[in-house]
């Protein structure tokens, strides 16, 4: 069964086409200007690889979290290639592919996306027989809050993630414990989100197609104001 | 010929399915007001997600009620711009996955444009030239339209658009968010002559606009009256206001019309539902001997159909856009 994966929570676009034997192909983009071109780059692989998108028998969309806008073009385009196909989908949380990507240490895994505002998305992986476990919820803070934590976690941990690589700094603090993931494992890749998901589609644990919404974990701004006024109004 | 009409620039989320260039087989739109009502405005991630959530399950329907499936479609249109980035771009990602998934041909429609094809649905279009009156909550423009898909901008707004006004008077007045409406409801029961106010740039021989001394003077008097303790007849005061906005559109809309020797002139976008609007440019026009042209209540407002009609347009003269096109938010007519 072939699966297009489709992976844009982070500045960088990423496209793939894989089955259970491997992937076929996979792109990625890291573009700032352009976070609208899931289509065209789906286009040029189907060219260069001669498959046609007829043969794919399941999409998989990160969900994030990460930047609203390109995160939301590629959930939009996975959720309406698969309802368009006729087939599963597959939303998968953009940190639990970070994760999977590091799956071979023997450490803690902190996966780390940049939230931007000083910010980051974080959670906390365990390597398992096959893949990743989280262990924790996914969250938002300030990368001192995230040093605070492993701090207390008294283990070693390997840090992946544009917001790790961003916020090095702020990270190392917690002293030798921690390692850094390379910076080419930086942003999720659809190739592994396609290796994670092929199991999950042949075990037909797929999703509801209307249901597949992005991760944001954070309200927008508006919200936010109205909320704390709100709760002034009520204090 | 059915085309797949797609529109998310702004808090509607439509989508429509057409034949044969005007035939709607469904329209329909998912409104998010409600989302926005307590924020008195629209909030553009707010619109963004809504987008997300309700654009598929739309489609759906739509196709539903028109009685086909995706590979039944052989266009597919959407609106580039302009809009709110984020909103546009949720749109844009639908329509071009379904035509690349299909094989249907793909074009990206301005939303203005849009409105202004909204009145050939249902009258067909009559003999170009057209002068055309885009008033909507972010639009107020005076276009020449020599011929088809060809525009040339006469004047705009230099400050509010109309629908921007009424929706700032009618939430200062108390009426809610969006006010336009209950403005205009509330205007059927007062005098327009009761408050003379100003008829901005009326006689300034241009195509521009100014609202925004307009608004200042509603504010004022309203203040001023509450200072002196005097009640304020809300009735009148949404009539006086309304006709100040209306007559200076119906004027320049009708001078411009006869300078160019225009015998039609088109009408779009929301703030085309007001009635008293309609009502006097039908009027200006007969008196003119200039035919006025709008369209119907549910067609003024953001829907998919318009935008389905001006791309059905577009195809038919064999333009494509291509995967790559990128939303617009300050995309002009010409
Ligand atoms: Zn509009």
């Amino acid at each position: 069964m072939i699966v297009l994966g489709i992976e844009t929570s982070t500045p960088q676009t990423s496209v793939a086409l894989g089955t259970e034997q491997g992937v076929m192909a996979s792109m990625q983009l890291a573009s700032k200007a352009r976070q609208d071109d899931v289509v065209p780059i789906l286009e040029h692989m189907l060219d260069w690889t001669g498959l046609e998108l007829s043969h794919v028998g399941g999409v998989a969309v990160g969900l994030g979290p990460g930047l609203f806008t390109g995160l939301r073009v590629g959930v939009e385009t996975g959720k309406t290639l698969a309802q368009v196909l006729s087939v599963p989908i597959l939303g998968i949380p953009s940190l639990d592919v970070l994760a999977f990507g590091v799956r071979y240490t023997r450490r803690l895994i902190g996966a780390v996306i940049d939230a931007r505002r000083g910010e980051v998305f974080h959670a906390l992986y365990r390597g398992v027989p096959g893949g990743v476990m989280r262990v924790g919820e996914y969250g938002v803070a300030p990368p001192g809050h995230l040093a605070a934590e492993l701090e207390a976690a008294r283990e070693e941990v390997l840090l992946v993630g544009n917001g790790a690589i961003l916020y090095r700094k702020e990270l190392e603090e917690v002293g030798a414990r921690v390692e850094f993931a390379s910076p080419a494992q930086a942003h999720p890749q659809a190739s592994e989100m396609v290796e994670l998901a092929v199991p999950r589609f042949i075990r037909e644990e797929t999703d509801r197609s209307f249901e597949v919404l992005p991760l944001y974990l954070r309200k927008s701004d508006a919200e936010i104001a109205w909320d704390q006024r709100a709760r002034g109004a009520t204090a | 010929m059915k085309v797949l009409g797609i529109e998310t620039s702004c808090d509607e989320t439509a989508v429509a399915v057409i034949q044969d260039g005007r035939i709607i087989l469904a329209n329909l739109v998912a409104s998010q007001t409600e989302l926005h009502a307590r924020f008195g405005g629209v909030v553009p991630e707010v619109a963004s997600r809504a987008h997300v959530q309700a654009l598929n399950p739309l489609m759906d329907e739509a196709l539903e009620r028109a009685g086909c499936r995706f590979a039944d479609l052989d266009g597919v249109a959407v609106t580039v711009g302009p809009g709110l980035v984020g909103a546009l771009l949720v749109g844009i990602a639908a329509a071009k996955a379904v035509a690349f998934a299909t094989g249907a041909d793909f074009i990206g429609v301005n939303h203005l444009e849009g409105h202004i094809y909204a009145n050939f649905i249902e009258h067909g279009p009559p003999e170009p030239p057209y002068v055309c009156l885009v008033v909507s909550g972010g639009h107020t423009m005076l276009v020449h339209m020599p011929g088809a898909h060809a525009y040339r901008v006469l004047g705009q707004t230099l400050d509010d658009a109309a629908g921007e006004a009424f929706d700032k008077i009618a939430r200062f007045m108390g009426l809610g968010f969006p006010g336009g409406p209950a403005l205009d409801r509330l205007a059927r029961e007062g005098d327009p002559s009761a408050i003379a106010f100003p008829r901005a740039m009326i006689d300034t021989g241009d195509h521009d606009f100014s609202f925004s001394g307009l608004k200042t003077a509603v504010i004022r008097h309203m203040k001023r009256e509450s200072a002196a303790g005097r009640d304020v007849d809300l009735a009148d005061l949404a009539a006086s206001f309304q006709e100040a906005i209306v007559d200076v559109q119906v004027s320049k809309t009708i001078a411009a019309a006869k300078e160019l020797g225009v015998k039609a002139v088109l009408l779009g976008g929301g703030v085309v539902a007001n009635t008293r609007l309609r009502e006097r440019m039908e009027k200006a026009g007969a008196e003119a001997g200039i035919g006025v042209l709008f369209p119907s209540l549910k067609l003024c407002t953001d829907n998919a159909a318009m935008i389905a009609v001006a791309g059905a347009s577009r195809l038919a003269r064999g333009e494509r856009s291509p995967f790559d096109v990128a939303a617009d938010p300050a995309l002009e007519l010409a």
